[in-house]
């Protein structure tokens, strides 16, 4: 169950939040929402957009670290700290 | 010519249950802006209930019958997930249907120039077969077919500023040619309809969809290079507003930013085109808007452009 103020979200992994995104888009296209509702939900996808988005670059950061740390020797693993 | 004010004591009787956002206060929050001097020279008048032959212009009479025995005597019915009825509710949508009607037989006649109808519930979201989003019978869709059979008017428009889209409207005009629905609204939001690719079986639908965060300046894009230009080509002999407020910045069942001075704007140049192809007929009816203070400004202001003050 949702927290009312979306806190949880800031726990998902990007499979969860994708997934409940998806879900939300689905059912706000589908107007299986009601009226009162519509706007919170909307709301949530937001807040799991910026989620999965957030999550999206800090698996880019990583990826850039090793690319641009393979100058001849292989690079660490260290991931990097994107915040 | 004076802009006539129509509503009904028994709209405040209708009730949604406690809590809920489309509530009487809404309609006493209008009404007590609309006391101010510089609309005193509104003529108020209380509309008859509509007769069941009236509202099956636009919904069969299996579901008017289906509603009429649903309202309860004591307690709630819930028609829908946001739709409800209490025992006021049945006269409360009568006379709306009543009001709105009331307001064409009047602006169609030149007994007035035009004319707001402020009454509960609204009713852009109500299908021809099917109550919906606070809204049993389609005030506006009536009005336009009242004004054809009675008036014998070929063409009607509605244009829908309320900041949800009105599927109701556009599923009853989908397949007329001689009825144009254009609304702009938010999207995605609530009802999921209304995208710029639903057009209708004659070109007659216009939708002109909002991103979440738009406000005056992308609303009055969207109506001038978009909504206003189509308007015009049809030619409408009336114009019907679906007056929803709800796209205003402070709605708390949206995401829009819109100020009363856009409703107003939108107002005047809706007027225009009337002007244009219509000698001016306009009648207004009210949709939704859920914050007291947001609605009854925005309505005022509407209110003023209608008195073209």
């Amino acid at each position: 169950m949702a927290e009312p103020n979306n806190a949880d979200i800031k726990k998902l992994t990007f499979e969860r939040a994708i997934e409940e995104l998806e879900t939300i888009v689905k059912r706000l296209e589908e107007g299986k929402v009601p009226l009162e509702e519509s706007v919170a939900i909307y709301e949530r996808g937001e807040q799991l957009k910026r989620r999965c988005e957030e999550l999206l670059r800090q698996a880019e950061a990583r990826v850039e670290k090793i690319t641009l740390d393979s100058s001849g020797k292989p690079a660490g693993t260290e991931p990097l700290d994107v915040n | 010519m004076p802009t006539l004010l129509i509503s009904h004591p028994a709209s405040l009787a209708h009730n949604n249950g406690p809590g809920h956002p489309e509530r009487p206060d809404r309609l006493r929050a209008i009404e007590s802006v609309l006391e101010a001097e510089k609309f005193q020279t509104l003529v108020r008048v209380q509309p008859p209930a509509a007769d069941i032959e009236a509202i099956t212009l636009c919904h069969p009479r299996d579901y008017v019958e289906e509603v009429k025995e649903a309202a309860p005597k004591e307690g709630m019915v819930q028609l829908d997930a946001d739709t409800s009825m209490s025992p006021g509710s049945w006269e409360a949508a009568l006379r709306a249907v009543g009001g709105a009607m009331m307001a064409v037989d009047e602006v169609v006649t030149k007994k007035a120039s035009n004319a707001f109808v402020a009454h509960r519930p609204p009713g852009h979201h109500a299908e021809s077969v099917r109550p919906m989003g606070f809204c049993i019978f389609n005030q506006a869709a009536i009005a336009a077919r009242h004004a054809q059979r009675k008036h014998g008017l070929h063409r009607v428009a509605v244009v829908d500023f309320d900041v949800h889209h009105g599927n109701g409207t556009q599923e009853i005009f989908w397949s007329d040619p001689t009825l144009m629905y254009c609304s702009t609204h938010q999207m995605p939001l609530y009802p999921g309809t209304g995208a710029l690719s639903e057009r209708g079986d004659h070109d007659n639908i216009v939708n002109a969809p909002l991103r979440p965060g738009d406000g005056g300046a992308q609303f009055k894009e969207a109506l001038e290079s978009r909504i206003l230009p189509r308007l015009q080509a049809f030619g409408p002999e009336l114009i019907i507003m679906s007056a929803g407020f709800d796209a205003h910045q402070r709605d708390p069942l949206a995401n829009l930013q819109f100020v009363e001075d856009d409703f107003a704007w939108a107002t005047r140049k809706i007027m225009e085109v009337a002007d244009k192809t219509a000698e001016g007929r306009v009648v207004s009816v009210l949709e939704g808007g859920y914050d007291l203070q947001g609605l009854s400004l925005s309505a005022a202001a509407h209110v003023i452009a209608l008195m073209r003050g």
